[in-house]
């Protein structure tokens, strides 16, 4: 009788609990859903300008939907330039960039983090100075730096910096680092592992959820980067698909549905990728709570 | 193990890239050595377009097959940035050979050393006379010109015949000055309500005020001798008059349509919502293309009053050798190419542009290959080329602009009288000359 | 005269060093030139091209004395970080919150919200241009079906940067994916043990999962004022270049951008470019001071 009573007790409060969560979620994917539309209506926008013919896009108030349906501008805008060529340099950019920031800024990062060495303040202040400085006017004495090292019109200028490390991803990697308990670092040591060995063996898995997302911020960066081309590449065979994306843009008027549809294509690989890669957030082993 | 493993993989990927051509060294602005004993010379311009850009690549080609001794390669670079990687080009001493640049401020980069002094070809070959002379003065730096003007453009009154006929005026006579201008606005307002469903005309929708500074005395913001002419009798009347046309239809209604316009997308003039607007010959191309029902005529500007000059405005491009180019000479001769009048013309008729070649433009607008409008459209822009007044940027003042609009635009407000907001422009521009002399 | 320190922590020193000597040597050969050249150009009259006098400090003197586009523009750029920077924060940390549940669909609006931050570049801007525009863009008729009768965003110089910083809104989904990073870090044995003392939900989040987040925060609000203090291309596209109207879109890079290409003055640029370092800096600094006092490291070291 009492037996049955705790449990039907611990049942109501389970189902308590259970409600409770229903409803959060509810609320939580009502919240979702109506943001997601705040976000997804200016993409609807572009999908709809990209749509349209030319004559359509010129008319004004601008249509919701297209009235007629230009699938075939994804096929001329893919034709307008060689965008075949351009998606291979970009790729081989951004494969390059993230192998060197993923590896390296980790690297770096364990160094600032977890080994006390005389000057680190400093030059951990150094390290967040570099980013406070204004790109434009380092542009021109880093260009120039380039063309002594006879690196323009290649893409060193654009990979070879990713494996010097980047103070954003340093600093990033740095305060996820941070979060490990040094108990962890010290059982390694005592056991008479060099700090590389711990780095490799216990940094790297304890941080993959960062690494994916200085490997998703790199990736990001060099897919999208415009001024690095723009300034170093000479040759258009070598071009990327940011720059490929401005002969829409005139001097005069814009070529508003190719634009646009060049800029959803260029977008769509990115979408994917992230679409697939978000296991590597969820999937961080978590040593200091044990969960998956 | 796993640090050589990582130096191993780095090692492999760079020996897999270094086959790939964008991990080639020294490529870059070399003397032709190889066999052919061609000249190479680096060609960059923004045209990438669909539209511009076999035109230019069909002048490149010509050349290149009128002669044996100079290949000329056409780059695209984007708009606007194209000048960002020359500036850059230049400082590192590896620039390309020709490259289309703004006219405007053609005179500044010849005094900041950016593009060469074009004086030592020209005593050989002076062509000087082939372009409109006011495009010409605008090249100049101390007498000496620094580019070579290319294209160039002005500004044309639109008006929609249709919707003169309709409120009782003559199709024929477009306003010749602004009192006209004010009184047509007025017949073809079409209200409905609190909106319209047609606006006559607004003056700032398409050119900007400085523009009508200049077209009321030929003089905006720097006289003829360079000296800052801002607050002046002639800029305070034009300011007030552009109030005075704020102050008709609205903050709201001017707006819209402004943002409209901006976008570049719709024109309002294309519907017939809007009955004169003011523009460049090239808008008419949009009007073929996406509003070709249009019965619209062409104008010059109107004048502030009689007599007092219908002066529009203009601006373009040129060719110029930047400083440092290691093949000044074949650039020379393909700029001479690029400037003359078979290529010139065919640039014309193909993009419907206006061409700085004098004899170009004027066969262009006999041309048969284009149509009845574009012919009548394009002898308007010739026409027009008489009363077109560049105006480049001083070279002690580059920068002026941030200084002047921020006043214009409180005037245009209603935040500051047009004495208040002239004066302020006039002394932080002469304080800046001041700093910069 | 120093101490020497015992062996094995010279040595751990050492290997300190290797760690960071990828940092150093990127440093020494591609940053740092750069950046000395800057500084001492900063006192020259530079113009890239024809000139580079000693001018002392004239540049900064013209700066703080003579030009009030300076002030201007540092106005300006206060104004859009003080609120962007605090607005994308929360919302970041809020959106993170909601996506770092189990609700249907999660992958899908992983997606969907991160994906402001892929589209980059002018297309976004000109984009924006449109949605904006006063008379029928979206922004406007969404606000129209709810009564509002929207402002003339970019034609208002008083709804310039307000539009800036909404834009920058939908884009918040970028910090999300720090947030997310380090929610997974939170230990689920924490959550357990509040659940049992009774702790709702919203108790969790301000007493677990936030103080665990914590070093993430810190670091996105140091990243975001940097970057907020460098607020550059939006306002270049979507003022043609000029930051109107009214100069409030003159920021304080492009009010540099323009010194520097397009009057040529570089040297005046770099000065401009050292004063915002040293404010910026000195920002960032007192969020370092501060940081102890609100960041929860637990590994820190000493």
């Amino acid at each position: 009788m009492r037996n049955t009573n705790v449990h039907h007790e611990k049942k109501k409060y389970l189902d308590s609990v259970y409600n409770r969560r229903r409803i959060f979620t509810l609320i939580n994917f009502i919240l979702l859903a109506a943001g997601s539309l705040l976000i997804l209506s200016p993409l609807w926008w572009m999908l709809s300008t990209a749509l349209k013919t030319m004559q359509e896009v010129m008319t004004y108030p601008p249509s919701f939907f297209p009235s007629e349906w230009k699938w075939d501008n994804f096929v001329k805008t893919w034709q307008a330039a060689p965008f075949d060529l351009y998606t291979v340099n970009t790729v081989t950019i951004t494969v390059i960039v993230v192998f060197g920031s993923v590896l390296v800024n980790s690297f770096i990062a364990y160094g600032f983090a977890k080994i006390p060495f005389r000057g680190k303040t400093i030059l951990f202040g150094l390290v967040l100075s570099t980013m406070m400085i204004p790109g434009f006017v380092t542009l021109i004495p880093q260009y120039v730096l380039f063309a002594k090292l006879q690196w323009i019109n290649t893409y060193y200028p654009l990979v070879v910096p990713s494996f010097f490390g980047s103070a954003f991803f340093i600093f990033l990697l740095r305060q996820f680092y941070l979060t490990i308990p040094n108990e962890l670092i010290e059982a390694a040591k005592m056991e008479g592992a060099s700090h590389f060995y711990i780095w490799w063996k216990i940094g790297i898995p304890l941080t993959k959820p960062a690494m994916a997302t200085v490997a998703v911020f790199s990736f990001n960066g060099a897919w999208n980067d415009f001024l690095g081309p723009l300034l170093y590449l000479n040759d258009e065979s070598l071009y990327t698909l940011q720059l490929g994306l401005q002969v829409f843009k005139g001097e005069m008027n814009t070529q508003w549905n190719y634009l646009m549809a060049g800029s959803l294509l260029v977008l769509l690989p990115v979408i994917l990728l992230f679409f697939f890669f978000q296991k590597y957030f969820i999937q961080g082993i978590n040593l200091q709570s044990g969960n998956k | 193990m796993f640090k050589r493993r990582a130096i191993l993989l780095i090692a492999a990927l760079f020996l897999l890239l270094s086959g790939c051509a964008g991990f080639k060294t020294g490529a870059v602005n070399q003397k032709a050595s190889d066999g052919d004993e061609k000249v190479k010379v680096d060609f960059w311009t923004f045209w990438g377009s669909e539209i511009r850009r076999p035109v230019v690549e069909k002048i490149v080609e010509d050349f290149n097959k009128s002669q044996d001794k100079i290949e000329v390669t056409h780059t695209f670079v984007p708009w606007g940035d194209i000048w960002t990687k020359e500036l850059a080009a230049i400082a590192a001493n590896s620039p390309p050979d020709v490259v289309i640049n703004d006219i405007n401020a053609t005179a500044l980069r010849g005094k900041k050393n950016q593009a060469m002094n074009l004086s030592q070809f020209l005593e050989k070959d002076d062509i000087s006379g082939d372009f409109y002379p006011e495009l010409w003065e605008a090249t100049l730096y101390e007498g000496d010109s620094y580019g070579i003007p290319f294209n160039t453009d002005t500004r044309i009154l639109y008006y929609n015949k249709d919707a003169f006929e309709e409120v009782g005026l003559d199709p024929e006579k477009p306003p010749t000055t602004w009192e006209e201008l004010e009184e047509y606005a007025a017949k073809l307002d079409k209200k409905d309500g609190n909106t319209y469903d047609r606006i006559g005309f607004y003056p700032l929708w398409g050119i900007q005020s400085d523009v009508w500074m200049l077209n009321a005395d030929g003089v905006n913001y720097f006289d003829s001798e360079g000296e800052v002419s801002i607050d002046t009798d002639a800029n305070r009347d034009t300011l007030d008059w552009l109030v005075k046309w704020r102050e008709i239809y609205g903050e709201n209604t001017i707006n819209a349509y402004q943002a409209q316009i901006d976008s570049q997308q719709g024109n309002p003039f294309f519907n017939g919502k809007l009955g004169m607007f003011i523009n460049t010959p090239t808008f008419y191309t949009q009007i073929r293309d996406y509003a070709p029902d249009l019965n619209f005529g062409v104008a010059k500007l109107p004048e502030r009053t009689e007599g007092s000059g219908h002066t529009s405005w203009g601006g373009g491009f040129v060719a110029e050798i930047p400083e440092g180019s290691k093949n000044a000479e074949e650039a020379w001769e393909f700029i001479k190419y690029l400037t003359g009048a078979e290529a010139q013309e065919y640039w014309a008729v193909k993009n419907f542009d206006n061409v700085a070649n004098i004899e170009a433009a004027e066969n262009a607008a006999k041309s048969d290959e284009m149509s009845e409008t574009d012919r009548m459209v394009y002898q308007m822009a010739v026409d027009n080329m008489d009363e077109t007044l560049l105006t480049p940027v001083p070279v002690n003042a580059p920068d002026f602009t941030n200084l002047i609009n921020p006043e214009i635009d409180a005037v245009l407000l209603g935040k500051k009288s047009s004495e208040e907001g002239l004066k302020a422009a006039q002394a932080a521009v002469e304080k800046l000359i001041e700093k910069n002399k | 005269m120093a101490k020497k320190k015992p062996l094995h922590i010279r040595r751990e020193g050492r290997q300190g060093y290797i760690f960071i000597l990828p940092w150093i040597i990127g440093f020494v050969v591609f940053t740092a030139g750069p950046l000395l050249f800057s500084f001492f150009a900063s006192f020259t009259n530079y113009d890239i091209t024809s000139q580079m006098d000693f001018i002392g400090f004239a540049n900064y003197e013209q700066l703080f004395t003579g030009d009030q586009l300076f002030w201007t523009s540092l106005y300006n750029t206060f104004y859009y970080v003080l609120f962007s920077v605090p607005l994308t924060t929360l919302g970041a940390i809020f959106l993170s919150a909601l996506l770092n549940q189990d609700v249907p669909g999660l992958r899908f609006f992983r997606t969907v919200y991160y994906l402001p931050a892929i589209l980059s570049g002018v297309g976004v801007y000109l984009l924006w241009m449109q949605l904006l525009e006063p008379g029928s863009g979206m922004v406007n008729t969404v606000l129209a079906w709810f009564g509002i009768a929207g402002p003339n965003w970019l034609f208002d110089p008083a709804w310039t940067k307000p539009a800036l910083i909404f834009m920058k809104l939908w884009g918040v989904g970028g910090g999300m994916l720090l947030y997310l990073a380090s929610m997974q870090g939170v230990s689920q044995s924490l959550y357990d043990a509040a659940g049992i003392d009774g702790a709702g939900r919203w108790q969790q989040f301000r007493y677990i999962t936030i103080p665990m987040i914590t070093p993430v925060i810190f670091f996105d609000i140091i990243t975001s004022l940097i970057g907020g203090f460098q607020i550059f291309q939006e306002a270049y596209v979507m003022s043609n270049g000029e930051g109107g109207p009214v100069n409030s879109m003159l920021f304080y890079n492009l009010y540099m951008w323009k010194k520097a290409f397009e009057a040529f003055d570089m040297g005046y640029a770099m000065a401009m470019s050292w004063i915002l370092f040293v404010i910026v800096f000195i920002i960032t600094i007192i969020n370092l001071k501060l940081a102890p006092r609100w960041v929860h490291y637990e590994g820190e070291d000493n």
